[in-house]
């Protein structure tokens, strides 16, 4: 396994992570809230809501703009 | 990320009053006819709207204590964390995104700030004031699906249109930076739809989500670090962005993407 295995092997695991959160939230009685939850919280001031927005926005800027 | 002067609940009065008035909060009521406005009052008729964060600038202009008052607005998490991605932004050679961090960043601390000098809270219309709210009528659910169905019409044409332009370049880079801006805009005006209170979720799980966002942002800025250079990706250390290269050089990759891009930020929009 080389390092660029090994690099891609992390980001897995970061997503493997996130859906295990989800399905914790949604399956059982952990106190986890869903995804989806977090983002209406998360969208609830408005210094919250202008910095979700913003990281939206950056990663189509980050992706496509120059 | 609680707490903070420009945290306010959703059982907290509305800022947009407050910031067109310069008053309490719910003193929605523009000046006297006849008579000037006085400091902190803006002038009759004026509104907290897009231009809100410039307001919000120059008001930190103004008054006693204008350091203080400027690093009350760097105490929120936000604007550290987009301070730091407008830095890290810009010596990854993407200087556009990274003057586009700073301005909200910068906006958003003299908001903060401001909203911390008069004491109130930077949310805007609650739960149950809207006009929407009242607005149920059987006659706008017409209205309301043709213009979903316009709006879908208008993203698939989008993300057709816009997928067709190669990465970077300025056909792609002027639609992308106007709908961010338009989004962002719209977010700082205040949410679209009044809603329930929120319910106080637990800390351990909002810790966990955090955790796991932390993880894949260090994770991401390792790759970067292990590049040969901020601006050279590399095989052996790769970004999201170098794994996602092949994906983006074809026009129905980049479309796809896109249509995701703009689903998320319907999603985020509507929450």
């Amino acid at each position: 396994m080389n390092t660029h295995d090994v690099t891609v092997l992390g980001y897995l695991v970061v997503l493997l992570a996130g859906v295990v959160l989800q399905l914790l939230a949604t399956r059982t009685r952990a106190p986890i809230p869903p995804l989806g939850k977090v983002f209406a919280w998360a969208m609830s001031t408005r210094t919250r809501r202008i910095g979700v927005l913003v990281a939206w926005a950056w990663v189509g800027l980050h992706f496509f703009a120059r | 990320m609680t707490g903070g002067p420009g945290d306010g609940g959703p059982a907290e009065p509305p800022a947009r009053d407050q910031a067109a008035t310069g008053g309490p909060p719910g003193d929605g009521r523009p000046p006297a006819t006849g008579r000037l406005p006085t400091i902190g009052e803006p002038p009759a008729g004026e509104d907290a709207g897009p231009g809100h964060g410039a307001t919000a600038l120059a008001a930190g202009r103004a008054g006693p204590g204008q350091v203080a008052t400027a690093l009350t607005g760097l105490r929120e998490p936000v604007v550290v964390i987009l301070l730091l991605i407008a830095f890290f932004t810009w010596i990854s050679g993407k200087p556009l995104d990274g003057v586009l961090m700073l301005v909200v960043g910068v906006s958003l601390a003299a908001d903060a700030a401001r909203q911390a000098r008069h004491g109130g809270p930077p949310e805007s219309r609650p739960a149950g004031s809207g006009p929407q709210d009242s607005a149920a009528a059987p006659a706008t659910a017409g209205r309301r699906r043709s213009l979903a169905l316009a709006l879908l019409a208008g993203g698939c044409l989008y993300v057709l249109v816009v997928g067709s332009f190669s990465r970077y370049s300025w056909p792609a880079t002027v639609p992308v930076v106007a709908l961010g801006t338009v989004v962002v805009v719209t977010g700082w005006r205040g949410p679209r739809h009044s809603r329930p209170a929120p319910v106080k979720l637990p800390a351990i799980g909002l810790a966990l989500w955090g955790l796991v966002l932390v993880a894949g942002c260090l994770w991401e800025l390792s790759a970067l670090l292990g590049q040969p250079t901020l601006t050279t990706s590399s095989y052996a250390h790769p970004t999201i962005s170098t794994l996602t290269d092949p994906v983006l050089s074809t026009w129905a990759g980049r479309s796809i993407v896109l249509a995701g891009w703009l689903g998320l930020g319907w999603f985020l929009v509507e929450r």
